[in-house]
């Protein structure tokens, strides 16, 4: 927390001469990151197309266009996409739910903190896969297992984060608050809340990403429709280019909901670019 | 009129930080504390501003008994501390929650004039120099216009022309208002450019080991020989209260002085 050390913020025209800079680099710099790609893409394509491979297991970019063009005239990708989303959805909002009031108790109590963690810590410690045979035998194998599988992974990121996050709150702040005699709902507001979004929006990203990577896991294990039943369904039809289709859809939806989350803490957390800029 | 009647302080792991200190301060006067390292004096200033109550005795403001912080008692602290996720207006006016919209921008608005940072309003804390962002800690604590005002080592994290720019300011703050000021401080120049008397605390346990009036007019030239004479004396006294505890820079002291800090 030291102030001491950012006298200098942007003064005069070299800074300003940096910030374009920095607004070229950042605009040039992810399409540096595609040349690679987008070259081993058209090498395959080629490699293909003058007849070196079959490309039938593995099928030029051409090809996956074309099945995802296909999956999507068809309503099956946009389908599948929507069942995989609402589990996401509905896994996220429970475990986001659950580990947010967990987390939020252990941080702020010493008392839940010693009650409740050691055995969340004892439960993160298997993986979480390992329950999907008795959340089959006790829920069944339609929705209510694939959520409970996805909120569980979403639990404990966000779990842990909320709790990290209260307790490393900078002393020295809450004791201005103090210094203001704020009530204890004041100091929630004005104080512990603002100071531990940013570590929360992060502990929400990475609780999403888990989200994302149970459903999947959830879905293979047996399900008739998703993102994850196109994948499985490529398998047993041997259609590569359905798979990476729908790993694909998998990508971009999950970049999505990711870029939502922190398009929607943007406006809460803009004084944490301020140093960035400096 | 602050008053401290025998004023002691012992942290529960038992370590005696205080020790019965009595004092009587008037109001609009300007109080220098300063003291070797663990001779209580941040220990005494807290106990006066209601963040961490003494053991034995009492601090009273105007016959009150203040045991937490009080809306009369403003403090500022040895680093800005200022909510990064406000900006600087909405700092300056976080001691007026419970305002009308328009008095508190009013407030805000005069409150960092005083302090010459009108044109940084909308700026956020991160943005500001080090100078600058104690003296929005200072209109912060300005804004719900205490009757006395606890500075405890406020501006020795700053370079030592900063430092002076902002002792004069404090004062022409202080000439403004009139607030009972009480400075903590190691620096002894810093005392005696600011305050009436200074007081030299010895420790083991905290005390009051020498009570030394600056009766100078102000402003205060640094380079006079008045000054130097009143600061051989405080000097002097430093010195003395720092033999009659030979100890004083054991490790028993620091322990006092993060207990101070964090409790």
């Amino acid at each position: 927390m030291s102030f001491v050390g950012m006298s200098i913020v942007a003064e005069g025209s070299p800074a300003q001469e940096r910030t374009a800079v920095n607004r070229w680099a950042r605009l040039t710099r992810p399409a540096l990151g595609l040349v690679l790609p987008l070259l081993l893409a058209a090498v395959w394509e080629l490699t293909v197309r003058m007849g070196w491979a079959s490309g039938r297991l593995a099928p030029p970019p051409s090809v996956i266009f074309a099945s995802f063009v296909d999956l999507w005239r068809t309503g099956d990708l946009q389908r599948n996409t929507l069942v995989t989303l609402g589990r996401v959805a509905a896994g996220f909002g429970i475990g986001v739910s659950i580990a947010t009031l967990l987390g939020a108790a252990a941080g702020y109590s010493p008392l839940v903190r010693r009650l409740l963690d050691p055995s969340l810590q004892a439960l993160r410690a298997i993986p979480s896969i390992a329950w999907v045979p008795l959340f089959i035998l006790w829920l069944g194998i339609f929705e209510a297992s694939k959520i409970t599988l996805i909120a569980i992974g979403v639990f404990f990121p966000v779990y842990l984060g909320l709790m990290g996050a209260i307790q490393s709150v900078d002393r020295k702040l809450v004791e201005v608050g103090r210094a203001f005699r704020l009530s204890d709902i004041e100091m929630v507001r004005r104080i512990l809340l603002p100071a531990v979004l940013p570590a929360y929006v992060i502990s929400l990203r990475s609780g999403l990403g888990l989200g994302w990577m149970f459903v999947v896991a959830a879905e293979l294990m047996g399900a008739s429709s998703g993102l994850g039943y196109l994948l499985i369904d490529g398998q047993e039809l041997g259609k590569p280019a359905e798979i990476i289709a729908a790993i694909v859809a998998f990508a971009i939806v999950g970049k999505a909901t990711d870029w939502l989350i922190a398009l929607c803490a943007a406006p809460f957390l803009r004084w944490e670019d301020v140093v960035r800029q400096d | 009129m602050l008053v401290l009647e025998r004023v002691g302080k012992t942290y529960p792991k038992g370590v005696h930080a205080l020790g019965g200190v009595s004092l009587e301060v008037e109001l609009g006067e300007i109080v220098a504390v300063i003291g070797g390292s663990g001779s209580g004096k941040s220990t005494l200033l807290r106990a006066i501003g209601g963040l961490d109550p003494p053991s034995e005795g009492a601090v009273l403001l105007d016959g009150e008994r203040i045991r937490a912080p009080h809306e009369k008692i403003g403090i500022i602290f040895q680093e800005p501390r200022l909510l990064p996720w406000l900006k600087v207006a909405d700092n300056v006016g976080f001691g007026l929650g419970g305002r009308p919209r328009r008095e508190r921008a009013q407030r805000v608005a005069t409150a960092l004039r005083r302090v010459g940072l009108s044109d940084k309003a909308a700026v956020w804390p991160r943005e500001l120099s080090g100078g600058q962002a104690q003296r929005v800690a200072i209109a912060r604590a300005l804004v719900p216009q205490p009757e006395v005002l606890l500075l405890d080592e406020p501006f020795s994290a700053l370079d030592a022309f900063t430092r002076a720019d902002l002792q004069d300011h404090l004062l022409d703050l202080w000439a403004d208002l009139k607030p009972t000021l009480v400075l903590v401080t190691h620096d002894v120049d810093e005392a005696i450019v600011l305050a009436d008397r200074v007081m030299v605390m010895g420790s083991r346990p905290g005390h009051i080991f020498d009570e030394i009036g600056v009766d100078l007019p102000r402003p205060r030239d640094r380079q006079s020989a008045a000054f130097d004479f009143v600061k051989r004396r405080v000097l002097a006294a430093l010195d003395r209260s720092l033999q009659r505890a030979p100890a004083a820079a054991g490790d028993e002291p620091k322990a006092t002085a993060g207990a101070a800090l964090w409790w």
